[in-house]
């Protein structure tokens, strides 16, 4: 009986799944193939029998990948480089948010925030383009130094500064975007708040601390949560266009590895794809915890938008 | 300083949130420099790009800080131009564009509408399905492999293709449609009109601004597209118009990095050719930045809201 119903169900609903049916098969092709194409980790990948046909063999690769040193590295060396991402861009909007909130010269404020969220919407490519040709040797800055009688710096080519060059960059290209989020929340919070603080008497720094910072403190927790959770992934466009030779080592993060090891040497797909399994398993568990946590503390989650600026 | 101001009684409260007062106190200028020197900080490279783009060779190896020529010459677009490698890339993105956003706009319409459809058999486990794909992925080796076999290696289409629905603007979709009222799509289909029919004749003229961010957000993504492009196609007369401008500055400042070719054997001027490569790339995105801007604040509360 139940069954039955379940049936006519379907079948009046049969419109609606033409209208899935696109979508599904584009997924399913380009997103759940490769997904069980991840099991070449446990297989030697022979070219003519293709994914589906090459055979099994195990936890063989795994082997050699937790073998290769430079595996072990690049896995540190990502964790490293996005912590300090946690710790020198994170802040850098919610204080851009909180300054613009409180500038009240409108037209100001709008050609300001006009020019923070404009790089945000360049390839990185353009943006290292422009950024090497203002900070190599004949750049303007060393320009600038030259002409107060210092030493030209080599910024680009300089593995101590390499990692300062990643978060200046950064907050350069994207902090100016994601300030546009919590301005959004500034702008939700309760008016109600603003006006008896000033009746009490409160200065503006103190409303600042008091009232906009609280306000927002919710989707702070949650663009940190989801930048925790995009610890092993962040940063290859950026990385992959901002070093060079000299600097390679130093910027060589998990997925820069996996592309070397892939695209830039004799591949062993099998191999590559154990370490590709690694990295997407990891990143699952820790988005995954991330958005419990992120539930958990009463908020919606991994919701697209927020989850968008946290990738680029 | 303190701030000791009288209120008015009535009217006064919501002074300070609306608009600005008279007096302005010297914690704005504070605010105001730190923030001018940030954007500063942003606009001066981009001036520093323009001014090379459009610098004559002696000049710009007399002036270390360049921000407006006294010379004014278009000869670095015209080597730009006759370097080639800009056009194809140009030529290349357009197609990219004129074939990748209708069928994104196609795929995502279609998909989203079907998603918010209210209560069919299944529909947690297709949101599933696409949630899924938001969290975990196969990466780019299988994707490879799987372009190989489909022969799509050195075509377009595996570009096209492996971008051909983005899970967070299909969820900013459907929570757009769901929002909808239901009222529309039920009388339409008491007179007998299928799903399809009501989504084109009925949703569709009401969803105007959220076709127009989603085509904006698909368009701009396509525009910036490199690095499918430079894992599946090796072809030199398929680079798209990033790839295009990679190679010309950035793998130089590579080898120079390796001081390879330090010396440079012709005497063109190239860094204005590539300063001027840079801004022929930047072009379109500065001219529909000012859209961008409202779509993508108000995409992001769309989403922000309802998700």
């Amino acid at each position: 009986m139940d069954n039955n119903a379940l049936i006519r169900r379907i079948i009046r609903s049969k419109e609606t799944y033409m209208l899935l049916l696109p979508g599904v098969i584009w997924f399913a092709i380009f997103a759940y193939i490769p997904m069980y194409g991840l099991t070449l980790a446990f297989k030697t990948y022979k070219a003519n029998l293709g994914i589906f046909g090459s055979p099994w063999i195990g936890f063989e690769n795994f082997k050699y990948v937790f073998r290769d040193p430079a595996f072990m590295e690049s896995v540190w060396r990502t964790i490293w480089i996005n912590l300090g991402r946690i710790v020198f861009t994170f802040p850098v909007p919610i204080i851009l948010a909180l300054l613009l909130n409180e500038l009240r010269m409108q037209r100001y404020k709008k050609t300001v925030q006009t020019i923070f969220t404009f790089p945000h919407f360049l390839s990185w490519i353009i943006v290292a383009s422009v950024l090497i040709n203002f900070l190599d040797m004949q750049g303007m800055v060393n320009g600038v130094i030259r002409l107060l009688g210092g030493d030209p710096v080599n910024f680009l080519g300089n593995t101590t500064i390499f990692r300062p060059l990643l978060y200046i960059t950064d907050n350069w290209k994207n902090a100016g975007w994601t300030m546009i989020i919590y301005l959004a929340a500034i702008s939700g919070i309760d008016t109600e708040q603003y006006e008896s603080a000033q009746l009490d008497g409160a200065s503006r720094l103190q409303t600042m601390w008091y009232i906009t910072l609280p306000g927002i403190m919710n989707t702070i927790v949650v663009i940190l949560i989801l930048a925790t959770g995009y610890i092993m992934t962040a940063g290859f466009d950026q990385i992959f266009n901002i070093s060079n030779a000299a600097t390679a080592k130093a910027g060589e993060i998990l997925d820069i590895y996996i592309y070397r090891i892939t695209f830039q040497s004799a591949a062993d797909f099998s191999f590559s794809t154990a370490v590709s399994l690694f990295r997407s398993i990891v990143n699952f568990v820790l988005l995954l915890l991330a958005d419990r946590i992120c539930k958990m503390l009463g908020s919606e989650g991994l919701f697209p938008p927020i989850r968008r600026s946290a990738r680029k | 300083m303190a701030e000791v101001r009288t209120i008015p009684e009535t009217s006064g409260q919501t002074v300070r949130r609306k608009r600005p007062l008279h007096g302005v106190e010297p914690l704005d200028i504070v605010i105001a420099i730190i923030l001018g020197v940030f954007a500063l900080l942003i606009v001066i490279p981009f001036i520093n790009v323009l001014a090379i783009s459009f610098v004559t060779q002696q000049e710009y190896l007399k002036t270390s800080i360049l921000l407006f020529p006294k010379e004014w010459t278009l000869e670095n677009y015209k080597q730009m131009f006759i370097d080639g490698r800009i056009w194809t890339g140009y030529r290349t993105t357009t197609i990219l564009l004129l074939i990748g956003v209708p069928i994104n706009l196609f795929l995502t319409t279609s998909m989203a509408y079907g998603l918010s459809r209210p209560d069919y058999p299944f529909k947690r486990f297709f949101i599933f399905f696409v949630v899924l794909t938001m969290m975990f992925n196969g990466g780019i080796i299988p994707m490879y492999l799987l372009m190989k076999q489909l022969h799509l290696i050195n075509s377009l289409w595996s570009v096209v293709l492996v971008y051909g629905i983005n899970a967070f603007y299909l969820i900013i979709m459907m929570n757009y449609f769901a929002n909808l009222p239901i009222a529309l799509s039920e009388s339409a289909k008491l007179d007998g009109a299928g799903e399809w029919t009501i989504l084109l004749r009925i949703i569709l003229p009401l969803s105007m601004p959220i076709m127009a961010t989603m085509t904006l957000f698909y368009a701009v993504d396509r525009w910036n597209e490199w690095f499918n492009a430079m894992i599946f196609i090796r072809k030199g007369n398929l680079t798209v118009l990033q790839l295009a401008l990679r190679s010309i500055v950035i793998d130089s400042q590579i080898s120079q990095q390796l001081n390879v070719s330090n010396i440079q054997t012709d005497k063109q001027f190239t860094e204005g050719m590539k300063m001027a490569a840079v801004i022929a790339s930047m072009l379109p995105i500065m001219c529909v930045f000012p859209l961008l801007q409202r779509h993508f604040v108000k995409g992001m509360l769309i989403g922000a809201i309802k998700a």
